[in-house]
């Protein structure tokens, strides 16, 4: 059974327990809207109807399981923080569970607080930024399956959707864009200073991210997330291609905005970087936005590199995948944590001299291996 | 009037408008907003025309690229150049 065929049988469950209800109320009442009652029930028992609230659900189930997972790894980045840097991170706050509720109890905060528009910014740039940064995140995450069975993507047929690693990345794409727009129309230098360096390091960065994702997709010999976890059933990819592997790892980082890559909001130099001037719940859903990032950077690692949700069949396909993508985040962690933050005069040299032939020679390597038939 | 057909008119009605925007607004960062969203439009006509592969080769090259480009030569030139001539 896939998330599909759950959610159908959910809707039309809950569909036929309130028509028949309707439909009594309609019998008891005919003298006034009879067939009004017959014509709303009829309705919401239609195909299309139906189907729109399925996937509707599947949406809520995505999106809620995505928030769950964002909190984790929130909660679990503080931790781990402390953990290197000899604190103990969040603590008083859901005390039994490790600190916990902190996150929640900061979003509170978050949401009570004054929003603020600064008096000179440029209203719509202002207002519009953040709804383009976020959607086009939710959009990224919406394309990854956590199963075979398990995504939006999954339809009665089964199908998902078609292309969609190259979706998932377009997405991503248009971050820049909208971190451009948020840092210029804050109307302050250091916004206006850290949207430009976030764009150019996302831009120069996609590039080999983009060379590693094609040697994947040469080797799986298809665009699709399904496709491509099944071509790793026996080996994963991140096996014949470790050094794309690597590379895309260190793109994730610099597409994501954390640490050795963190320069457009670096605290010591830009206050916040191009999130300055957003406060309230505006800076929370930035920041809640880049773990998100961060949790769909995991999960495409995970489906392109670490074979998905293939594993032993004690645990379900979805927690195989939660695993690994917990497992690559906390690597990432450890990296962020340990590293010292790249100078601003360095960040292109890396993306273009370093991680650019790489990337390069890792495609070469995955045509030689295609062509000698070993995939 | 079918849902296809109603959403169709939505896509392009909005595509021309911020087709129009783009060189009717006085802000030239909001002309390249209305740019940004007519490409997202177009890429929603090419998804309605069973072509999808060209409508995310659209949003990859022309919104993430393209437009971040073009939104780097208006912030890198000087702001009162484009200031004066308004007036």
């Amino acid at each position: 059974m896939n998330l599909y065929e759950f959610c159908y049988g959910i809707i039309h469950w809950l569909v036929d327990l309130v028509n028949n209800l309707w439909y009594w109320l309609g019998d008891v009442l005919p003298w006034v809207f009879g067939d009004f009652f017959d014509a709303v029930g009829d309705f919401a028992a239609s195909d299309s109807n139906i189907a729109f609230f399925t996937i509707l659900t599947e949406v809520l189930i995505i999106v809620i399981i995505a928030l769950i997972n964002v909190l984790n790894f929130i909660w679990l980045d503080r931790k781990f923080m402390g953990r290197m840097f000899d604190f103990y991170g969040p603590y008083y706050v859901g005390y039994r569970i490790g600190g916990w509720l902190q996150n929640l109890a900061d979003g509170i905060k978050l949401f009570v607080k004054e929003i603020i528009t600064p008096a000179k910014a440029d209203r719509v740039g202002f207002l519009l930024a953040p709804v383009i940064f976020i959607s086009s995140s939710f959009l990224a995450l919406a394309t990854i399956p956590l199963g075979r069975d398990f995504g939006i993507a999954t339809n009665e047929s089964g199908a998902g959707v078609p292309a969609g690693v190259l979706v998932a990345f377009a997405m991503f794409a248009i971050a820049p864009f909208s971190i451009l727009i948020a840092g210029w129309s804050s109307n302050n230098k250091y916004t206006l200073i850290g949207g430009m360096r976030s764009a150019a390091q996302m831009m120069s960065y996609e590039i080999p991210m983009l060379l590693t994702v094609a040697s994947v997709l040469l080797l799986a010999g298809s665009f699709s997330f399904s496709g491509v976890v099944d071509a790793q059933h026996d080996l994963w990819f991140a096996i014949p291609l470790f050094l794309g592997f690597i590379v895309f790892m260190v793109c994730l980082m610099a597409e994501v905005e954390i640490q050795p890559f963190d320069l457009p909001e670096a605290e010591a130099e830009l206050v916040e970087g191009w999130t300055t001037e957003y406060c309230g719940m505006r800076f929370g859903l930035f920041m809640m936005t880049s773990y998100l990032r961060g949790y769909i950077g995991g999960a495409l690692a995970t489906a392109l590199f670490l074979g998905g949700w293939h594993g032993p069949e004690l645990i379900p396909d979805p927690i195989w995948f939660l695993i690994k993508a917990y497992t690559v985040f906390v690597i990432v962690e450890w990296t962020r944590w340990s590293l010292p933050r790249v100078r601003v005069d360095q960040i292109l040299d890396i993306g273009w001299k370093r991680l650019m032939p790489l990337a390069v020679l890792n495609l070469f390597i995955a045509v030689a291996f295609k062509t000698m038939g070993w995939f | 009037m079918t849902w296809e057909l109603f959403v169709f008119l939505f896509l392009a009605a909005s595509a021309l408008v911020s087709a129009l925007l783009v060189v009717s607004s006085r802000e030239i960062v909001h002309s390249v907003i209305a740019l940004a969203t007519c490409f997202i439009a177009v890429a929603c006509l090419f998804v309605m025309l069973s072509a999808e592969f060209v409508a995310i080769i659209q949003i990859f090259v022309y919104v993430g690229a393209v437009v971040v480009v073009i939104l780097f030569g208006i912030m890198l030139t000087k702001r009162e150049i484009m200031e004066s001539e308004r007036r």
